[in-house]
């Protein structure tokens, strides 16, 4: 065979039988191939085929929630090679951080993109919290979601301070003290709690291994299971953004909820007549019925009345500016990690505090409170209430209207609440110096991430 | 009869098989949730602290004079002597855990991590600690000072002030806002 007549390798590997087995790539060139691309793909099917066009907007969602899975993502795998060199124990923890500086071929660097990539994800999901706020999106029918990400915004603060000892610098120790000493203010409970979580009644061995365990393995469960229902809620909820206008409407609401309760009660009516098929022999059949073992509304409720006609397929329009924004992020962390090291002060030293002992940045709103309230005030009951508030907001906040103008009131008490902690980090973060006493950061700069 | 007419099976004092299965899940259930609380907690929960615990044979308590504090590193604990009496104070800042440091230009300790002072007595004179200085048992034996180290007591409340001392000048930590 001449050579000019053989097709290019690539295409001849594509066409093959083993590829074909392996990646099935439909033809794109009918709206049904580009289906089948979502369908037959386990990874592409976490998006929905089509999207409302709406969704491709950036500032539909600013891409908070995706770029926290992208930083999960990143930390997951800067982790796990971590965990090749590091040893949880007080005597071996310490050198294992210098070991990665010193002898381990970009151990470091792993090292710093590991640390700024969790400051980013707490910063960035806190971010993603006041997104959905302020589009209202916690509103039926996704009230119990924002509950699930309430969640995933405690395991992110837990993963982050658990993370912070395992250096077993004085950094590390002294933050992870004073943050841990704050359990014991609850009442009854809070004594027994601290010990239970540190393994004993001062930072020692139990406590490094205990909060290793739980960095590692406990709260990676937990989030793979949150992240799941929320992943998949937002699947089947659709994006807040692509809602149909009336989804703001009480009265075409109540339409909605009425079309979903006939069809729930639908699927359970099995008495109705089953549609027949013809077979390929020209017989007429009934059709095989299936089973209902459960009910399940086939349709959201805030799908039932979308125009279908300014929707766009997910791939590309979606999944593409999806990558582009994973490659931003993932350019981002390594920046950070290049231009940045992670910090590793001094040996944990028990018997000396270094000036000041300052918790990690995003609990320092809390210590600049405790330096007003009493301990059981600010340390225990602040932060208990405002946890419980945002898990009952969407159960509160009864106002259907997700425009700005029709929540006033909800938007001033976030911005109030909002701002108050801001506030308090700042001055906690940058206004504080040895004895908690206030110094100006163009003066002296006591700040460590 | 009628099935109407039957009286429900809670007011006839019997239960269907169905309704029993379904309570035994559910105490079943219950039973395995505090089980495996129970276990956790027996197996996770802290260990009695076996280090430093006992009773720690000191110097002479004539060594310990007016004014001074002596840090003993094993028990981690200060020995004072304010206003004649002998004190072991822990180390630990009973606001929230810090290592409080003694500030000989002031005379008092002074924690850096939120401001807290006490005096050499331990007891609270500023700052956002709920409490004076926790202290051990302290007893002079044979002349020699003993300090019990299992036993902490708690520090004298807020506003307590028994021992007078006189104040300095002067300070390591500026005390909190
Ligand atoms: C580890 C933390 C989290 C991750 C990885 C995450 C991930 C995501 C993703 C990928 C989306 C799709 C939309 C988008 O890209 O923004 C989303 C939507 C959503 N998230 Fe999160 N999330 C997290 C935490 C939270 C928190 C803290 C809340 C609120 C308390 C929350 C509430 C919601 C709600 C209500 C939606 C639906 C928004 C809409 O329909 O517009 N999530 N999340
Ligand atoms: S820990 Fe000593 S003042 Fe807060």
């Amino acid at each position: 065979m001449p050579m000019s007549r053989r097709r290019p390798w690539r295409v001849r590997l594509r066409e093959s039988a083993v590829w074909r087995s392996i990646v099935r790539t439909p033809p794109l060139d009918s709206p049904r191939g580009r289906a089948l691309r979502s369908f037959g793909n386990v990874f592409l099917h976490l998006y929905p085929v089509r999207v409302p066009r709406a969704v491709l907007a950036f500032r539909s969602t600013f891409r908070l929630g995706f770029i926290a899975t992208v930083l999960f993502a990143i930390l997951a795998i800067t982790g796990t090679y971590l965990m090749f060199f590091y040893t949880p124990a007080v005597t071996m923890a310490y050198g294992d951080m210098q070991q990665l500086r010193t002898r381990i071929g970009f151990g470091q660097l792993i090292r710093n993109v590991h640390r700024w990539g969790a400051h980013l994800m707490v910063l960035v999901v806190v971010l993603h919290l006041v997104r959905v706020f302020v589009h209202g999106a916690y509103k039926p029918p996704r009230q119990f979601n924002w509950v699930i990400g309430v969640g995933l915004l405690l395991v992110t603060l837990a993963w982050s301070f658990t993370g912070y000892l395992l250096p077993w610098d004085q950094l590390a120790y002294w933050a992870v003290t004073v943050g841990s000493d704050l359990v014991h203010y609850a009442p009854v409970v809070g004594g027994p709690l601290r010990d239970f979580l540190l393994g004993g009644s001062t930072i020692g061995q139990a406590a490094l291994l205990r909060f290793y365990v739980i960095h590692v393995a406990v709260l990676t469960i937990a989030f793979l299971l949150l992240m799941a229902v929320h992943l998949w809620r937002v699947r089947k909820d659709g994006l807040a953004a692509g809602d149909p206008p009336h989804a703001h409407d009480v009265t075409a609401r109540a339409a909605d909820d009425a079309r979903i309760a006939a069809i729930a009660g639908a699927a359970l009516d099995i008495a109705e007549p089953p549609p027949t098929v013809v077979t390929g022999d020209g017989a007429t059949v009934a059709r095989p019925v299936p089973r209902v073992l459960g009910v399940v509304p086939p349709d959201p409720l805030s799908r039932a009345a979308r125009p279908p006609d300014d929707e766009v397929f997910s791939w590309p329009h979606l999944i593409v500016r999806h990558q582009v924004v994973a490659l931003a992020t993932c350019a981002l962390v390594l920046a950070l990690g290049i231009a940045f090291e992670a910090p590793l002060r001094d040996l944990a030293n028990p018997n000396l505090t270094p000036e000041p002992a300052k918790a990690p940045w995003y609990f320092v709103g809390l210590q600049e409170l405790l330096a007003h309230f009493d301990p059981l005030v600010a340390g225990v009951l602040a932060p208990a209430v405002l946890v419980g508030a945002l898990v009952m907001l969407p159960y509160v906040d009864r106002n259907p209207s997700r425009r700005p103008r029709d929540r006033r009131l909800a938007l001033a008490i976030f911005a109030l609440l909002f701002g108050a902690l801001v506030v308090l980090t700042v001055i906690g973060a940058f206004f504080r110096g040895p004895g908690w006493a206030f110094v100006l950061p163009w003066d002296a700069l006591y700040f460590e991430p | 009869m009628d099935d109407a007419m039957l009286p429900d099976p809670v007011a006839r004092g019997t239960v269907t098989r169905r309704e029993l299965l379904e309570a035994g899940w559910k105490i079943g259930g219950g039973l395995l949730a505090v089980a495996a609380a129970w276990t956790s907690w027996e197996a996770l929960r802290p260990l009695a602290d076996v280090s430093g615990g006992g009773v720690l044979a000191l110097k002479p308590a004539s060594s310990y004079t007016e004014g001074t504090a002596t840090f003993v590193r094993e028990g981690r604990l200060y020995v004072t002597r304010a206003g004649g009496a002998l004190h072991a104070l822990a180390q630990k800042c009973p606001h929230l855990g810090c290592a409080v440091p003694f500030c000989a230009a002031s005379g008092r300790f002074e924690c850096p991590c939120h401001g807290s002072h006490y005096d050499l007595a331990g007891e609270w004179l500023a700052g956002p600690a709920p409490r004076g200085m926790d202290r051990h048992p302290l007893q002079v034996i044979d002349g020699r000072v003993h300090v019990n180290t299992t036993v902490l007591e708690l520090g004298p409340p807020l506003g307590t002030d028994r021992v007078r001392l006189p104040t300095r000048e002067g300070g390591c930590a500026p005390p909190a806002p």
